[in-house]
C-alpha cells in the first residue's frame, strides 16, 4: 500500500485513483492502491482508443456520445514555436487518451497544477483527439508566417459560400481544429482545456463547439434533436460490403491516398458546420410533411414507402402517378451519391445546444424572438472536400426542402494529418 | 364541379418539398363553387416544375418580381425571364439589389444587374420590389423600397431605377408621387412612348413595432414616357389615378399594400388590393385625368387571402398570388367571379401551407402556363 502522492515520482495518475474503491472524493487524502485489478485494467482497456496509428484516431473510431469542438488561431511568431506547441499536444494527447493526466502530476503543490484535475478518477471513456490544420496555417491575410505556404494542398481550398449561408466570422474558421470526443463530456472537456493550456502563446480559441449524442442502445442509429435518424448511409468499415446507397468503400471514401502530400496521406478533410435548426418551427409541422422532407418515416427512418432503416433508398420508385416516393427535394436524395456523380463522405456529426438567442428566421413566417440555439455540429470526413462535401452541398443548399429549417451559422475546413507514429508529433512531416 | 384532386395537383417535386396538401371545403367560396362550370385556365396547368435557385452570387434571397423579356437586347434575350431579388445575403428586406436573368433554352441562371446600395437621386438606396418591366426599346425599368435595417422603420421612399440592357443604370425616376413603387407593373409600351401603371406602398407608413393601423394613402400612379432613339426614357406625364389603397408596416413581411396591376379590355387596370382582400378596377385609365380612388371593386374575399401579384391569362382571366396561403386564384374579371383556387405552393412548413411563400407571376410567352415564385425556397418555378 502507498500513497499516491508520495512514492511515485510523478504523482497519481488518472487510473491509480479510478482504482481507488470510492473514487476522487474517497480516494484523496487516505492513500489508495495505485495497481488496478485485472478486471478494472481489462474495462480500462475497453474504454481507451488508440492514439498513435496509422490514422488519426476520432475519424473511423465508433462515434463516441460528446463532442468538443474546437478551432485555433496560430498566434506563435516563427515555425518552431508551432512544432513546440504540437510536442506537447502530442505528449498530453497520448496520455490523456490513455487515462493518464495531460502532464505528470509533480509534488509541489506551490506551483500551477500540470493538470487541472477535473477528469481525476475518470476512465479515458474512449477519448480521441483529432486535430486538423486550417488554411491559416499555411497563409494568413496574405503573409506566409511559417513558410509553408508552398505546402498548402490542392485539397485545402477555401469553401465557397453556399446558398444561404449565414456564417458568423466568429464561428468560422481557424488556423488549427482540435475534436475532442469521448462518452464523457467532462473528459472531452478536459481534454481541450488542457491542450488549451499548453497553447498559450503559441495559439488562442477562436470558437468552440460542444455536442453531443443520445445514448441510444448499441447497434441502433441515433436520433437528431428533429427527431430522426441521423447518418444512416455512411461509407461501410472494416470490410463491411457496399451497397447502392454507399457504393465506395470508407478507405477510398475518407482517407488522402498518394494524390495527397505524403503528410496527408492517411490523413482526411474535416468540414465542420454549425447548422442552427428551427426546432419551434420544425415541431409545429406534421410528421407526414417532416417525413416527406427528409425522405425518411420518422419511427422506423426507413426510407418512405419502406419498412427498416437500413433498408436501401431505391430512389427510381414511383407512386401511382408517377411521382417520386422520396420527392425531387427530399434531404436523402439530394445527399445520395446516386445523384451526386456518387460523391461520398463519412458523417460524424453531433446535436448542439447553446441555450436561446434572438432569431430573425429566414423563411415564411419569418417569426422573431428567442428561440432555441441549437441543432447540429455537422462533421464530415473525405479525401477531397471537392468531390465531396462541396460537390454534394452545392445543389443541397439550394434545393433541399430542410433548407427552410436549418441556417449554417459557422464551420470550417481542416485537414488532419496522417496518424501520429511513436516517436513522432502532430503533422511532424508537413514541417 | 371542382374536385379537391383538380385544386390540388402536384408534381414529384411538391411531394417532397411540400407533402401532402391540406383538403377542405373551405377552400372553395360559394362564389366560385357556382362558377365552376365557366372556361378556366387553371384546369388546362397540370404541373409545377422548379426551374432554378434565384439566388445570385451575392447571395441576395428573397425573389419577388417577375418579367418576361419582350425582345432580345443586351446580355437579354427575348423571352429570358428577369427576377428582382428583395432581400439581401443577410435575408434583411428592402437591401436586394439583384436583377437575376434565367434563359429557358440553355436553363441557365445569370446576374442581369448588380445595383450599388446607395444610389443617388434614390432615397435610401436600393432594394429591388415587384415593381418592374422591360420595354420593347431594350430598358428595364424597377422599383426600388429599400430600408437600412429591413424594416419600415429605416424605409426610404426609393425610386423607379432605369438601367440598360446590360445592367448598368441609366437614371431614376424619384419624387413626391413616388413612395415605395411596389407591386408588379402593368405597361402599354408603343415603343417610342410607354404608359407604366406602378402602385405605391409607402405612404405614410412608419415603423412597424407596436400595432401599425392601415393606411389608407396608397396610390397608383401612372407614368407616361417618351423613349428617344438611344436615349433613356424620359418622364413626360406622372398622373395619380387611384388613391386611397392601404397599406401597412409588418415586421415579418415588411409591408402589406397594393401589389398587383393587370390591364383588360376597355383601358381598365386591376389593382389587388392586398389589405382589403379585394380586386378593384380603374376604367379609363390610360387617359383619365384624376384619381378614382380605389375604382369599383371586382371581387372580394372568398378564396382571395392577402391578393398580391397578379398576370392576365388568355381567356382574360386574372391570376392572383395569395399572401396567406400557397394558391393562385383566378378571377373573371368582368363578372367577378372567382374561378377556381389551385395550390402551387403547398408546403406545409407554413400554416396554412404556403403562406407568405408567393409573391410574383408571370405568363410564359406561350400564354400556356405561368412562372412564379417561392420565396421560402428561392426558386423560379413553372406552371402549365
Amino acid at each position: 500500500m502507498s500513497c499516491p502522492f508520495a512514492p511515485a515520482k510523478t504523482g497519481p495518475s488518472r487510473r491509480s485513483l479510478l482504482a481507488g474503491a470510492g473514487g476522487l472524493l474517497a480516494s484523496v487524502g487516505v492513500g489508495v492502491s495505485a495497481r488496478a485489478s485485472a478486471q478494472e485494467v481489462s474495462a480500462d482497456a475497453a474504454a481507451r482508443e488508440m492514439f498513435f496509428g496509422e490514422h488519426q484516431a476520432g475519424i473511423a473510431t465508433s462515434q463516441q456520445t460528446s463532442s468538443y469542438f474546437v478551432a485555433f488561431d496560430l498566434v506563435a511568431k516563427t515555425r518552431d514555436e508551432v512544432t513546440a506547441m504540437l510536442r506537447l499536444w502530442t505528449d498530453a494527447a497520448a496520455r490523456m487518451t490513455s487515462g493518464e493526466t495531460a502532464r505528470p502530476l509533480g509534488q509541489d503543490l506551490s506551483t500551477e497544477a500540470p493538470d487541472g484535475g477535473s477528469a481525476l478518477g475518470l476512465s479515458p471513456a474512449r477519448l480521441t483527439l483529432t486535430f486538423g490544420f486550417g488554411a491559416g496555417l499555411f497563409m494568413k491575410d496574405g503573409v506566409d508566417r511559417y513558410g509553408l505556404a508552398v505546402k498548402r494542398p490542392e485539397a485545402l481550398v477555401d469553401l465557397p459560400k453556399f446558398n444561404g449561408d449565414q456564417l458568423q466570422p466568429a464561428r468560422t474558421g481557424g488556423d488549427i481544429s482540435v475534436q475532442a470526443c469521448a462518452d464523457d463530456p467532462l473528459v472531452a472537456f478536459h481534454a481541450l482545456r488542457e491542450l488549451d493550456r499548453l497553447s498559450y502563446g503559441a495559439a488562442q480559441i477562436r470558437w468552440a463547439q460542444t455536442g453531443f449524442l443520445p445514448n441510444t442502445p448499441p447497434g441502433e442509429t441515433p436520433r437528431n434533436l428533429m427527431g430522426f435518424k441521423d447518418g444512416i448511409i455512411n461509407p461501410p468499415l472494416g470490410g463491411a460490403p457496399t451497397t447502392p446507397d454507399a457504393p465506395r468503400g470508407f478507405d477510398d471514401v475518407v482517407w488522402v491516398g498518394d494524390e495527397g502530400p505524403d503528410w496527408m496521406r492517411g490523413g482526411s478533410y474535416l468540414v465542420a458546420r454549425r447548422i442552427r435548426v428551427s426546432l419551434e418551427h420544425w415541431d409545429r409541422t406534421e410528421i407526414d410533411f417532416q417525413e416527406q422532407v427528409i425522405g425518411r418515416h420518422k419511427y422506423s427512418g426507413a426510407p418512405i414507402g419502406k419498412s427498416g432503416d437500413q433498408d436501401l433508398l431505391d430512389l427510381d420508385r414511383l407512386d401511382k402517378d408517377g411521382n417520386p416516393l422520396i420527392g425531387d427535394n427530399a434531404h436523402v436524395r439530394l445527399g445520395a451519391a446516386a445523384v451526386n456523380d456518387g460523391a461520398q463522405i463519412l458523417r460524424r456529426g453531433y446535436s448542439y445546444n447553446d441555450g436561446v438567442s434572438f432569431t430573425a428566421e429566414r423563411w415564411p413566417p419569418w417569426r422573431q424572438g428567442m428561440m432555441y440555439d441549437a441543432g447540429l455540429l455537422f462533421v464530415a470526413y473525405q479525401r477531397d472536400p471537392r468531390t465531396g462535401f462541396i460537390k454534394i452541398f452545392e445543389n443541397m443548399s439550394k434545393l433541399d426542402a430542410l433548407n427552410q429549417f436549418t441556417t449554417h451559422t459557422g464551420g470550417g475546413l481542416f485537414a488532419c494529418s496522417a496518424g501520429v507514429r511513436e516517436g513522432e508529433f502532430i503533422g511532424q512531416r508537413l514541417f | 364541379m371542382t374536385t379537391r384532386r383538380d385544386m390540388v395537383k402536384r408534381d414529384g417535386r411538391r411531394a417532397a418539398l411540400l407533402g401532402a396538401l391540406v383538403a377542405s371545403a373551405a377552400l372553395l367560396a360559394p362564389a366560385a363553387t357556382q362558377a365552376a362550370q365557366s372556361a378556366s385556365f387553371l384546369d388546362g396547368v397540370h404541373r409545377q416544375s422548379t426551374l432554378v435557385s434565384t439566388v445570385p452570387d451575392n447571395g441576395d434571397q428573397n425573389p419577388y418580381a417577375i418579367v418576361v423579356a419582350p425582345v432580345s437586347a443586351g446580355s437579354i434575350q427575348k423571352d429570358d425571364v428577369l427576377v428582382t431579388n428583395f432581400n439581401n445575403a443577410g435575408n434583411l428586406q428592402g437591401l436586394g439589389t439583384t436583377i437575376v436573368d434565367y434563359n429557358p433554352t440553355t436553363k441557365k441562371l445569370s446576374t442581369f444587374a448588380t445595383l450599388p446600395r446607395d444610389l443617388p437621386q434614390c432615397p435610401g438606396g436600393v432594394g429591388l420590389t415587384t415593381a418592374m418591366t422591360m420595354l420593347k426599346t431594350g430598358w428595364v425599368i424597377v422599383g426600388s423600397a429599400p430600408s437600412a435595417d429591413g424594416t419600415t422603420k429605416t424605409k426610404g421612399a426609393g425610386c423607379l431605377i432605369v438601367l440598360d440592357p446590360n445592367g448598368k443604370v441609366a437614371g431614376t425616376i424619384a419624387g413626391d408621387n413616388i413612395n415605395m413603387p411596389w407591386g408588379n407593373m402593368a405597361t402599354i409600351d408603343d415603343g417610342r412612348t410607354a404608359t407604366l401603371f406602378v402602385s405605391n406602398a409607402g405612404f405614410g407608413v412608419g415603423s412597424p413595432e407596436g400595432d401599425p393601423r392601415v393606411v389608407n394613402e396608397e396610390t397608383v400612379l401612372r407614368i407616361k414616357l417618351s423613349i428617344p432613339e438611344g436615349k433613356p426614357p424620359a418622364v413626360v406625364d406622372e398622373t395619380v389615378i387611384g388613391s386611397g389603397f392601404g397599406a401597412q408596416p409588418n415586421k415579418d413581411v415588411f409591408v402589406i399594400g397594393p401589389t398587383g396591376l393587370a390591364l383588360g379590355p376597355n383601358d381598365t387596370l386591376y389593382v389587388s388590393d392586398a389589405t382589403g382582400n379585394r380586386i378593384t378596377a380603374i376604367w379609363d385609365a390610360a387617359t383619365r385625368d384624376h384619381s378614382a380612388g380605389v375604382g369599383r371593386t371586382v371581387t372580394k374575399d372568398g378564396l382571395l387571402q392577402t391578393p398580391l401579384a397578379m398576370a392576365t391569362a388568355p381567356n382574360g382571366h386574372l391570376l392572383v398570388t395569395n399572401a396567406k396561403n400557397g394558391q393562385v386564384v383566378e378571377v373573371d374579371p368582368i363578372s367577378g367571379e372567382q374561378i377556381k383556387a389551385r395550390w402551387i405552393d403547398p408546403n406545409k412548413a407554413q400554416k396554412p401551407p404556403g403562406s407568405g411563400d408567393l409573391f410574383g407571376i408571370a405568363m410564359t410567352p406561350a400564354g400556356d402556363g405561368f412562372y412564379y415564385v417561392e420565396d421560402e425556397a428561392n426558386t423560379l418555378v413553372l406552371a402549365r
